[in-house]
C-alpha cells in the first residue's frame, strides 16, 4: 500500500490537491455555490488529466467546498452549502459576540479531523461499509428523516407548538412541483416559477441570509464586534475547545461517515444528526444554540468526513454516496474507468492513489482553511455596512440563480426570506422550516415506497415498525424528542422544592392580535392543501394530507393555548422600517428588470441602490464615491468569475 | 413576470437573428448544451461522452449546462424562449417529453418541442441480484403468478420508461407485479442489492456498471445488446417489448430548417464515430439514429401511442 502514497504524492498530485483545496473552501464560502457545482464545473478540465489526478482534484475541491461553506455560517448565518446548516446554530452567535476568528480556526480543526477520518474509514473499511449501508432501506430513509425532524424540538426557541408548525410548513414547501413518488403536478397553482418546486440550496440562502440583511439595515450597530487588537489564529484557544469536545468530535466524525455512506442522506443529514446528539449530550457554559463552539464542532467534523464516507458507495457499489459523488462517477466513466464492484478489484491503483490523494488534500486543507478563514473572516468584520449589505445581497442574488440557472429562483429565494424574517419576529424560528424543507422529500420518498412494499406484501405494519434497524432509529427518536422536556418532566415528579416560576403578565392585545393572524395563515395554507389533495391521486396525496392535517390540529391547540393563557413568545424588531422594506424591495425590483437589462446590469444597479439604506450617518462625497466604486468593481469581479470561469450561463438582456 | 421574461427573450431573439444571419454554418461559434436534469446522471454522462468529439470533428466546444427542475420539464418549459441561432440545443428524453404534458401544466406541450436527433437509448431490463434464486426470465412469471402482487420491482420513476414496461410486461404476461418508484436509476440499484425488492426494472446500464453482482434476464432490444451476448430479448422469449429511455437533441422552435438540419447532422456524425460508439457500448447503452424531419415525426408518434396507452393503463395519466 506504501507505494500508492508515494505515487499519490507526485509533485503534480500535491499542486493540484493544494490548488483544489483552495478553490474548494472559497467556491463553497459563497452562498449557492455547492460542491456539486464545484466539481461539475471542473469536469472538462479533467478530460485531458491522467485518471488519478483527476480524481484526487476532483476529491480536493469536494473536500474544500464542504469546509468553505462554515464560513458564510458562522460569519453570515448563511450556510455557504446546505452541509453547514447546523454550523449556523451556534457558529453566528459566537461570531455576535465577537468570536468570528476562533469559531472558523475551530471549524478547520474539526473539518479537518473529520475529514481524515472519513477518509482513513475509505482506506480501511470501505467494502465492509458499504455492504452495511444496504441494509438501509425506504423504511429506514423515512425513520431517518422523522429523527432529523425530531430535532425541532431543541430549535424552536421558545415555543414548540410554534416550531411544530413552522416546520410543517417547511414540509409543505417541499411537496411543491412534479411529485418524485408519482409525477403528479401538485401545489403549483398553475403558475411555471413553482413547476421545479423549492429549490432547496436557495431556500437556505432566502430563509437564512434575507433576514440577516434586512435587520442589518435598519440599525446602525456594526454587523459584527471588531476586536481591539489582531489576535492571530487563535490556535491554542481552538486546541483547547477540540479538545473539550473530543467524545462530540469523534462521535461525530464517526457518524459524518456513516452517514455519508447511505446513499441517500448526505452532508446536510449528517450535520444535523450529529449536532443532535451534541446537543443531547452536551456540557458547557453555554447552552447548545446560543453560542457553544460544541456545535460547530459536531456539525463541521460530521460534514467533512461524509467526503470519505461518501466515496464508499461510490467506489465500492458504483453507486453515489452523495450529489457531488454523482458527478465524479460520471466524470470517471468518460475517462474510460469502469467504476463498480470491479473498480476495487481491477482498478486498485487509482483507487489508493485517489484515497491517499484525499488524506493529502486534507491535511492540506490545515494551513490553506486557516489562511482563508482568517481573510474571509476580516473580510466581513471590516467593511463597512454599506459596503457589505450590497456585496451580500449580490451574491445572495447570483448564488440562487446559478444553482438550476434560473430566474425563478432567484424571486422564490427573496420571497422566503421575508416570509423567514416575519415569521421568525412572531416566534417562528427558520430552521424547523429548513429542517422541514430539507427533510420532507426523502421523508414521503421513504414512506410512499415503504407503504408500497409493505402493502405488496400484506404486511404494512411489519414493514414499518418490524425491522431492527427501524426500532433503533425510532427509539433514537423518542430519546430526542423527549430529551429537551427532561427539565418540565423532573420538575412533574418532584414536589415543589423551589418556587415555581411567576407567570409573566399576559401579553398586549396587540401582540395577541398580530399572533392570531399568524395561526390563521398557517390554519389557512394547511386548508388550502387539504382542498388541493382531494384531486391528486392517492400516492401524490398521502403525504401532504397527513402533514397538512398534523397542521391544522396543532394551529387549533396553538389558537386555544392562547385564549387560555395570553402568552406570546415573539422577537420584537427595532430600528428603521423603511429601510427594512426597501432591501427586498430593491432586490424584487432587480429580479424583475433582469430579463430586460441584463442580469449584470440589474445586478450592479441594485448593488448600487442598497448602499443607500445600508449607509448610516453622513458620509463625504468622495467617500460616497469611493464606497460606489469599489462595490461595483467587486460585483463586476463576481459576475465576470461566473460567467466566465465558472460558465454560469447569466441572461443577457437587451442592452448587455 | 413571465410574460416579461418572454417579451425581452423575443426582443434578445430578434437581435441574435438580426446578427447571426450565417444560420448555415452550424456550429459558428460554442455551442451551448443545456441538459435539463442535474449533473452526473445518464443524460449528463453521454452529454459528456459526446464532448470531446463535437470538438474533434468541429473544432468548437459543446459546453454542457444544467437546468434541473420538474424531472426536465423547467428546461424543456424554457426551451423556446432561447436563440434559435445554433448557438443553444438542449438534451431532450422520451417518454418524459410525452408522459409530462399529459400529467397537468407543465410549461410545455410535446409538439413545442423541436427534436432534431435521437442518439442513443439506455434499453429497458429486468435485473436481478446475483444470488438470486431466479435465473430466467420463465422463472419470474412463474414466481409472479404463484403470488400475485408479491413480486417487487424497483425502478427510476413513475411514469419513465421502466415504469411503463412493467405495465407492459404484466399485459403481456397476464402477471400482477409491484412497481416501486425511486428517485433515479442509482436509487433503485441501491434497493435491489440491499434487497428491499426482488428484481429492478432498470436499463442495460446497470448490468454494465454492476458487472458480475447482479444478473439481467431479458433486454427490451431488437436483437442482444454487444455487451451481453448471452442476455437473451423479450422478443426472443416471446414477449414484443422494445423499450427504453431514449435521449437526443432539440432546438428552440424558432430555428430555422438549416439550423435544425445542420444540429442534425452533426450528432449524427459523432454517432458515426467508432470511437464514440465503443465508449457508448461498453457504458451499457445502445445507440440508436434518427434524424430531424420525416423519420423524427414517424418516430415519436409511434412510440407517442404507446406510451399513453401504457401511462393509462398504470392510472399515471387520466
Amino acid at each position: 500500500m506504501i507505494e500508492y502514497l508515494f505515487s499519490a504524492l507526485t509533485p503534480l498530485n500535491i499542486l493540484l490537491a493544494l490548488m483544489g483545496v483552495a478553490a474548494g473552501t472559497i467556491i463553497g464560502s459563497i452562498p449557492g455555490l455547492t460542491a456539486t457545482m464545484a466539481v461539475a464545473v471542473l469536469v472538462p478540465v479533467t478530460f485531458s488529466m491522467q485518471p488519478d489526478s483527476a480524481l484526487i482534484l476532483m476529491g480536493a475541491i469536494y473536500t474544500g467546498a464542504i469546509y468553505g461553506g462554515a464560513y458564510a455560517a458562522i460569519l453570515l448565518n448563511t450556510p455557504g452549502t446546505p452541509s453547514a446548516i447546523a454550523t449556523t446554530f451556534d457558529g453566528y452567535p459566537i461570531a455576535k459576540r465577537g468570536d468570528g476568528d476562533l469559531a472558523v480556526s475551530v471549524a478547520c480543526l474539526s473539518s479537518v479531523f473529520g475529514g481524515l477520518v472519513g477518509a482513513i474509514a475509505l482506506l480501511l473499511l470501505a467494502p465492509p461499509l458499504a455492504e452495511a449501508a444496504l441494509a438501509f432501506g425506504p423504511v429506514e430513509y423515512f425513520w431517518l428523516a422523522i429523527f432529523g425532524l425530531s430535532l425541532i424540538a431543541a430549535l424552536s426557541t421558545g415555543d414548540f407548538l410554534k416550531g411544530i408548525i413552522a416546520a410543517c410548513f417547511g414540509l409543505l414547501l417541499s411537496m411543491i412541483g412534479i411529485s418524485e413518488t408519482s409525477a403528479e403536478v401538485r401545489f403549483t397553482f398553475g403558475s411555471n416559477t413553482l413547476l421545479g418546486g423549492i429549490e432547496t440550496v436557495s431556500a437556505l440562502i432566502g430563509l437564512y441570509c434575507i433576514p440577516v440583511l434586512i435587520d442589518l439595515v435598519a440599525t446602525p450597530d456594526r454587523h459584527l464586534k471588531e476586536p481591539e487588537q489582531t489576535r492571530g489564529f487563535r490556535l491554542p484557544e481552538a486546541m483547547q475547545e477540540m479538545l473539550r469536545n473530543k467524545v462530540n468530535l469523534v462521535r461525530s466524525s464517526l457518524i459524518g461517515t456513516m452517514v455519508g455512506a447511505l446513499p441517500g442522506a448526505g452532508g446536510s443529514i449528517a450535520g444535523l444528526v450529529a449536532y443532535s446528539e451534541a446537543r443531547r449530550s452536551g456540557k458547557g457554559d453555554v447552552p447548545y444554540g446560543e453560542g457553544n463552539p460544541g456545535g460547530i464542532v459536531a456539525t463541521e467534523s460530521a460534514n467533512n468526513a461524509t467526503v470519505g464516507g461518501g466515496f464508499i458507495p461510490t467506489l465500492v457499489l458504483g453507486i453515489p454516496g452523495t450529489p457531488p459523488d454523482a458527478v465524479i462517477l460520471g466524470a470517471l466513466l468518460v475517462q474510460g474507468v469502469r467504476t463498480g464492484p470491479t473498480l476495487f478489484a481491477d482498478g486498485a491503483n487509482i483507487v489508493y492513489t485517489f484515497i491517499f490523494g484525499l488524506l493529502l488534500a486534507t491535511v492540506l486543507m490545515l494551513p490553506v482553511g486557516l489562511i482563508i478563514g482568517r481573510f474571509a473572516y476580516r473580510a466581513i468584520v471590516r467593511a463597512p455596512k454599506a459596503g457589505l449589505v450590497p456585496i451580500v445581497a449580490f451574491m445572495t442574488v447570483i448564488g440562487s440563480f446559478a444553482i438550476r440557472n434560473n430566474i425563478s429562483d432567484i424571486g422564490i429565494m427573496i420571497v422566503l426570506g421575508v416570509i423567514g424574517w416575519i415569521a421568525s419576529k412572531r416566534g417562528f424560528s427558520v430552521s424547523p422550516i429548513v429542517l422541514g424543507l430539507i427533510l420532507g422529500r426523502i421523508a414521503e420518498q421513504g414512506f410512499v415506497q415503504s407503504w408500497t412494499i409493505g402493502d405488496a406484501m400484506d404486511d404494512l405494519w411489519g414493514q414499518f415498525f418490524g425491522r431492527p434497524l427501524s426500532l433503533a432509529i425510532i427509539a433514537m427518536t423518542l430519546v430526542s424528542f423527549i430529551y429537551p422536556f427532561v427539565p418540565q418532566i423532573r420538575r412533574l415528579f418532584r414536589p415543589a422544592t423551589a418556587e415555581p416560576a411567576p407567570n409573566p403578565a399576559p401579553a398586549s392585545l396587540q401582540k395577541i392580535g398580530a399572533d392570531l393572524v399568524t395561526f390563521g395563515v398557517f390554519g389557512a395554507i394547511g386548508l388550502v392543501v387539504l382542498v388541493q389533495t382531494a384531486g391528486l391521486n392517492p400516492e401524490a396525496a398521502v403525504f401532504p394530507r397527513t402533514i397538512a392535517m398534523g397542521m391544522l390540529v396543532i394551529v387549533a391547540i396553538a389558537v386555544a393555548r392562547l385564549f387560555l393563557i395570553h402568552q406570546v413568545i415573539d422577537e420584537p424588531s427595532t430600528g428603521s422600517t423603511s429601510r427594512r422594506i426597501s432591501v427586498p424591495a430593491i432586490m424584487l425590483l432587480a429580479v424583475f428588470a433582469m430579463s430586460t437589462v441584463g442580469f449584470a446590469l440589474a445586478g450592479l444597479l441594485m448593488a448600487l441602490a442598497l448602499i443607500v439604506p445600508a449607509q448610516h450617518g453622513r458620509i463625504s462625497g468622495t467617500g460616497a464615491t469611493t464606497l460606489a466604486i469599489a462595490v461595483a468593481g467587486i460585483i463586476l469581479v463576481f459576475t465576470f468569475g461566473f460567467s466566465e470561469i465558472l460558465s454560469v450561463p447569466l441572461p443577457p438582456g437587451q442592452i448587455f | 413576470m413571465k410574460r416579461t421574461f418572454l417579451a425581452a427573450a423575443a426582443a434578445a431573439f430578434t437581435l441574435a437573428t438580426a446578427t447571426a444571419t450565417l444560420a448555415g454554418d452550424f456550429p459558428s461559434g460554442k455551442v451551448d448544451y443545456v441538459i435539463p436534469f442535474g449533473p452526473g446522471g445518464e443524460s449528463d454522462v453521454t452529454a459528456r461522452f459526446q464532448q470531446p468529439f463535437f470538438k474533434k470533428l468541429f473544432g468548437e466546444d459543446l459546453v454542457v449546462s444544467y437546468k434541473p427542475g420538474g424531472g426536465g420539464a423547467v428546461g424543456w418549459s424554457q426551451l423556446n424562449s432561447m436563440a434559435g441561432d445554433g448557438t443553444k440545443i438542449m438534451g431532450i428524453n422520451l417518454p418524459h417529453i410525452v408522459i409530462k404534458p399529459e400529467t397537468g401544466n407543465v410549461g410545455f406541450e410535446t409538439d413545442d418541442i423541436t427534436s432534431v436527433y435521437m442518439f442513443h437509448y439506455t434499453p429497458d431490463a429486468i435485473v436481478v441480484r446475483a444470488d438470486s434464486d431466479m435465473n430466467s426470465l420463465q422463472d419470474v412469471i412463474d414466481y409472479a403468478k404463484a403470488n400475485p402482487k408479491k413480486l417487487t420491482f424497483s425502478g427510476s420513476g413513475k411514469g419513465t420508461a421502466n415504469h411503463l414496461a412493467q405495465v407492459n410486461f404484466d399485459q403481456m404476461a397476464g402477471t400482477t407485479t409491484t412497481y416501486v418508484s425511486f428517485k433515479g436509476t442509482g436509487a433503485a440499484v441501491t434497493a435491489l442489492l440491499g434487497g428491499q425488492v426482488r428484481a429492478e426494472w432498470g436499463y442495460t446500464t446497470v448490468g454494465a456498471k454492476q458487472g458480475d453482482k447482479v444478473r439481467m434476464l431479458a433486454v427490451a432490444m431488437e436483437s442482444r445488446h454487444p455487451a451481453f451476448p448471452d442476455v437473451p430479448t423479450f422478443k426472443e422469449l416471446g414477449f414484443d417489448i422494445v423499450s427504453g429511455a431514449y435521449r437526443g437533441i432539440a432546438v428552440p422552435s424558432s430555428a430555422s430548417e438549416d439550423t435544425r438540419k445542420a444540429v442534425s447532422d452533426a450528432i449524427a456524425a459523432i454517432n458515426a464515430d467508432a470511437g464514440f460508439q465503443k465508449q457508448m457500448i461498453d457504458g451499457g447503452f445502445a445507440l440508436v439514429d434518427v434524424a430531424y424531419g420525416a423519420e423524427m415525426d414517424a418516430f415519436i408518434a409511434q412510440k407517442s401511442s404507446g406510451y399513453i396507452a401504457a401511462a393509462k393503463a398504470a392510472g399515471v395519466i387520466k
